[in-house]
């Protein structure tokens, strides 16, 4: 009996080995490490000291002054894997920033010293300025630069033309296909429509645009805008190897490990590779925020984009100089469907009086809501309470901040004072209004006759904290409304159909412009949850819209969403006086907001945390990370 | 293996068959059936566009004929599709990329908690309600009752982030020890309790008994009667665990970034990604209908006096 016993503790202790040998490799290079420190116990500083003990595999040697100059490198995650590397395809941050770093368009993004961001020319000699036709068109023509693709071959102009028309073509499907809508030809339906771009010779490209185009130059450098070779995506799946990625930017795609890493290399070929810093940028592939963090403490990590948003307080404390909150264009917030009917019955308004009063109602809810309260409490990442649909970040052309000068301009900024003081006075004149409708009970201050409401979001704390919220400040006055979550994609299909009566919304700016967080609401927009100028909403004729002051022949007086709001965004994307376009812009928010089915709450923060190790990282206003110039200490 | 075990494995075959193809009928229509589409994204393409793309993979044909095109598809030329996501690739890659790690990740883990369960549900037996036993019985409890996620943070702050032993994602070879342990530690736990009480209850047995009464060896009595025996509750369990561990758990992918299946099986229904979800599932299936058929051909291996009728 005891033999066997011995046996089977042997048995146990040579699996037990077996299932740590793997680990016994590892041990070598972090007690390596405390010697390097000379800070005391190897485990006993775990918090704060975690990242530079840790670092991993590309630490140079310790202590020598004359340590060469290896291969710089930098290990970063942005994001899981991106659906798609191909330009034209592209439609999500993360892809971007890769692409930023794999292709190199006609101009790019870059950051000065004082901060200030800039686009400046990248394979073309200049950006120069556009060469009006007579009928109201404008031409642009640029020169190339002596470039290569990363197989050696030329760039050539005529890779820029079959690009655009590849990207712009419906055919293809691209999410983005309409950022060429500005370009003459353009066509959102016609597959054989071909956009007036053309290759003169291989270093001459010409485009004519409808009409001129204040962020015609950010457009290109937009990832959607670079340049692709027809023969390398003549293989459908060009951009998901390694080995058939042929990419013409400051680097190439040296590995990649499906949903695990992607690495990419230096490419010694890029025109201006002398201004690349570091060598080796490897994407790490992950969305989990846990995961995340825990890579970025232990070191191996330099820069992760997210965190986990019951963290966000405490990382705040722990790493004040790594946690950054940066600046991003777009909106959270409420959006009603205009068809909801949510007068009590015994109102009796109907047609425009009823439309105006459910838009006096919506307006007064937005008003008891308290955005810092969201924004302080449950945010937690810098958000900033918004007044306005236009997102923070918008600049009119003299460089002030769209917002500002949206609405009222009262004493606050943008169409309701968000500030903390005005909380009771927006409450008490909410309640006013609400009074002219609904049954108010003055014993219990509570209102008796509000239909309840159902709040629809996509299945996610932070959204359902916010809806808690909502609903809380609404049954504060007796206004009932439930919660119900759905999974994302059956929550787009449901918003996008208009079977909802209230729903969480958000917008991100694609450019820096105004006018891509106001097409959006035009009738036919794919984009227009509200459904405004759709159902029961197509025949209201409750708007009006003056542009004579604005030197057009257009005045109308009770008109509907498609007499005013559509023929408004069509006259702003022919107005050639940037002036004036912004003056129009406004109107169009002025007309947008008065319906009250847009209800914004806060705009949008970038969080992400870098280490105190990275220098010359930046970020730009659309959120791409930019890696080339940065290098590690 | 006479003529009649021939035929019932013959008519197991032909019922796993008949599984797989419900299996995929149902989630091809239930797959259609939820809201929302592949193309749909936070910001709208244009009707045209989005009609293009149906064109392009065929969905804007009738139902019936998509779902008799997909099973021609795939019993003629094994030809899973496209991924209707991750644009350029196929499906067949996506699930072998996948399946490569999940699967060396899970044979690992099954067979680490089977040898390291079995060894230790053994030696909880013999040493029945001694200090051993007890001492196994408690840990095991522990493990069956903690769900991975939280065995898995664990581990991770410990390893990685307070030791800083191992990294904290799944990308190296090193990386994939933590993710292992935490997968293997719930079936181990299960396995241990299962090998206890079943070997226990074969030690009760008359023949044991008999044995011991002729005089055999007590190594020959545990190591040539009792353990394959008592083996057989661990068989019925363990088929399916292994069809279950190596196509991949989600939370173990998460938490330690194991670029695995299980992500892409969530991912894809999230994303309505119709190819994805149609072979994902029928990987599953299949493996689960295979590794069912092979421990109920085990137990007749491992005790004749089982019937497979």
């Amino acid at each position: 009996m005891k033999k066997i016993l011995a046996l089977i503790l042997a048995l146990v202790m040579v699996f037990a080995l077996a299932a740590c040998g793997g680990g016994q490799q590892q041990p070598s290079s972090p007690s390596g490490t405390p010697a390097q420190n000379g800070s005391g116990t190897p485990s006993g500083s775990s918090g704060t000291e975690a990242p530079s003990s840790g670092s991993g595999t590309e630490a140079p040697p310790s202590g020598g002054e004359t340590a060469a100059p290896a291969a710089s490198s930098i290990a970063v995650c942005i994001a899981s894997e991106p659906d798609t590397l191909d330009p034209a395809l592209n439609s999500a941050v993360d892809g971007a920033t890769m692409l930023v770093h794999l292709f190199s368009g006609l101009a790019k993004w870059t950051q000065d010293a004082s901060g200030a961001f800039h686009i400046v020319p990248d394979l073309a000699t200049d950006l120069p300025a556009p060469v009006a036709n007579a009928d109201g068109t404008v031409t642009y023509t640029y020169t190339l630069r002596d470039a290569a693709w990363s197989d050696g071959q030329p760039v050539t102009a005529k890779d820029f033309e079959y690009a655009w028309q590849r990207a712009s073509n419906v055919e293809l499907g691209a999410d983005y296909g309409y950022m060429f809508d500005v370009v003459k030809g353009y066509s959102e339906e016609d597959p054989a429509a071909r956009l007036a771009v053309e290759a003169k010779d291989d270093k001459t490209l010409e485009v004519t645009l409808n009409g001129p185009v204040s962020y015609w130059n950010e457009l290109l450098a937009f990832p959607v805008y670079f340049p692709v070779r027809e023969d390398v995506v003549a293989n459908e799946a060009w951009a998901t190897d390694p080995s058939t990625y042929v990419c013409n930017g400051a680097y190439t795609i040296s590995g990649w490990n499906h949903n695990s890493i992607i690495t990419l290399q230096k490419n010694p070929n890029y025109a201006d590779a002398d201004e690349i810093t570091m060598d080796i940028i490897e994407f790490y592939l992950s969305d989990d925020a846990n995961n995340m963090l825990s890579n970025f403490q232990n070191g191996s990590w330099l820069l992760i984009d997210d965190v986990p948003t019951n963290e966000i307080a405490s990382l705040k404390v722990q790493y004040p100089d790594e946690f950054v909150v940066a600046g991003q264009i777009g909106t959270y917030y409420v959006c009603w469907n205009i068809n909801e009917d949510i007068l009590p019955a015994s109102s009796g308004l109907t047609g425009v009086e009823a439309e105006n009063a459910r838009a006096e109602i919506r307006q007064a809810i937005g008003l008891l809501y308290d955005r810092n309260y969201i924004v302080e409490e449950i945010g937690q990442a810098g958000q900033v309470p918004a007044s306005s649909f236009v997102a923070m970040g918008m600049t009119n052309p003299d460089g002030t901040q769209f917002y500002k000068t949206a609405g009222h301009n009262d004493g606050f900024d943008g169409y309701f004072d968000v500030s903390v003081d005005a909380i009771e006075s927006n409450y008490a004149s909410a309640v006013e209004t609400l009074k002219k409708y609904y049954d108010f009970d003055e014993a219990t201050q509570q209102f008796t006759n509000f239909p309840t409401l159902t709040y629809l979001y996509n299945t996610s704390e932070g959204h359902k904290a916010i809806g808690e919220y909502l609903q809380s400040a609404m049954a504060g006055v007796g206004l009932g409304m439930n919660l119900e979550n759905q999974e994302w994609a059956t929550f787009l299909n449901t918003r996008k159909q208009g079977n909802y009566s209230i729903a969480r919304n958000g917008w991100l700016a694609d450019y820096n412009d105004p006018i891509c967080f106001l097409d959006m609401w035009t009738t036919a927009s794919g984009n227009n949850d509200v459904q405004f100028g759709k159902g029961a909403h197509k025949d209201v004729a409750a708007y009006d819209m003056d542009l004579t002051p604005y030197g057009y022949d257009v005045k109308v007086e009770d008109g509907t969403w498609a007499e005013t709001y559509d023929v408004l965004i069509s006259t702003i994307k022919s107005c050639s006086d940037e002036n004036t376009r912004f003056q129009l812009m406004h109107l169009a928010e002025d007309i947008l907001m008065s319906t009250g089915c847009i209800v914004p709450l806060y705009y949008y923060t970038d969080i992400y945390m870098l280490s105190s190790r990275v220098s010359g990282f930046f970020s730009n206003p659309l959120g791409y990370k930019y890696f080339m110039y940065s290098s590690v200490n | 293996m006479n003529s009649k075990t021939i035929l019932y494995i013959l008519k197991r075959i032909l019922l796993a068959i008949l599984t797989v193809w419900v299996v995929i009928t149902i989630t091809f229509f239930v797959m259609r059936a939820v809201p929302g589409g592949p193309f749909m994204g936070e910001k709208a393409i244009t009707a045209a566009a989005q009609a293009a793309l149906e064109a392009k993979y065929g969905l804007d044909k009738p139902l019936m004929e998509q779902y008799f095109t997909y099973l021609k598809d795939i019993v003629t030329r094994f030809d899973f599709g496209p991924s209707l996501k991750q644009r350029g690739r196929m499906v067949i890659d996506i699930i072998a990329d996948g399946m490569r790690t999940s699967a060396k990740l899970g044979l690992i883990a099954a067979f680490l908690a089977l040898i390291v369960g079995v060894v230790l549900g053994a030696l909880a037996a013999l040493r029945r309600n001694k200090l051993v036993d007890k001492i196994i019985m408690v840990i095991t409890t522990a493990f069956v009752s903690m769900p991975s996620f939280i065995i898995g943070s664990l581990l991770l702050v410990l390893f990685s982030i307070k030791l800083a032993l191992l990294p904290a994602n799944g990308t190296t070879s090193q990386g994939l020890i933590l993710p292992i342990v935490t997968l293997a530690l719930y079936p181990m736990a299960y396995i241990t309790r299962l090998t206890r009480s079943s070997m226990l209850d074969v030690l009760g047995q008359d023949y044991i008994r008999t044995a011991k009464a002729k005089g055999v060896s007590s190594g020959k009595i545990i190591f040539g009667h009792a353990l394959k025996n008592s083996l057989i509750p661990v068989i019925t369990y363990f088929g399916p665990m292994l069809a279950y561990i190596v196509t991949g758990s989600l939370v173990v992918e998460q938490i330690f970034a194991v670029p695995g299946i299980g992500r892409q099986f969530v991912s894809s229904i999230t994303n309505r990604d119709y190819p994805m979800i149609m072979g994902t599932t029928i990987v599953l299936a299949c493996l689960i209908v295979i590794m069912n058929l092979v421990s109920d051909i085990l137990y007749k291996v491992v005790d004749p006096r089982i019937n497979l009728e």
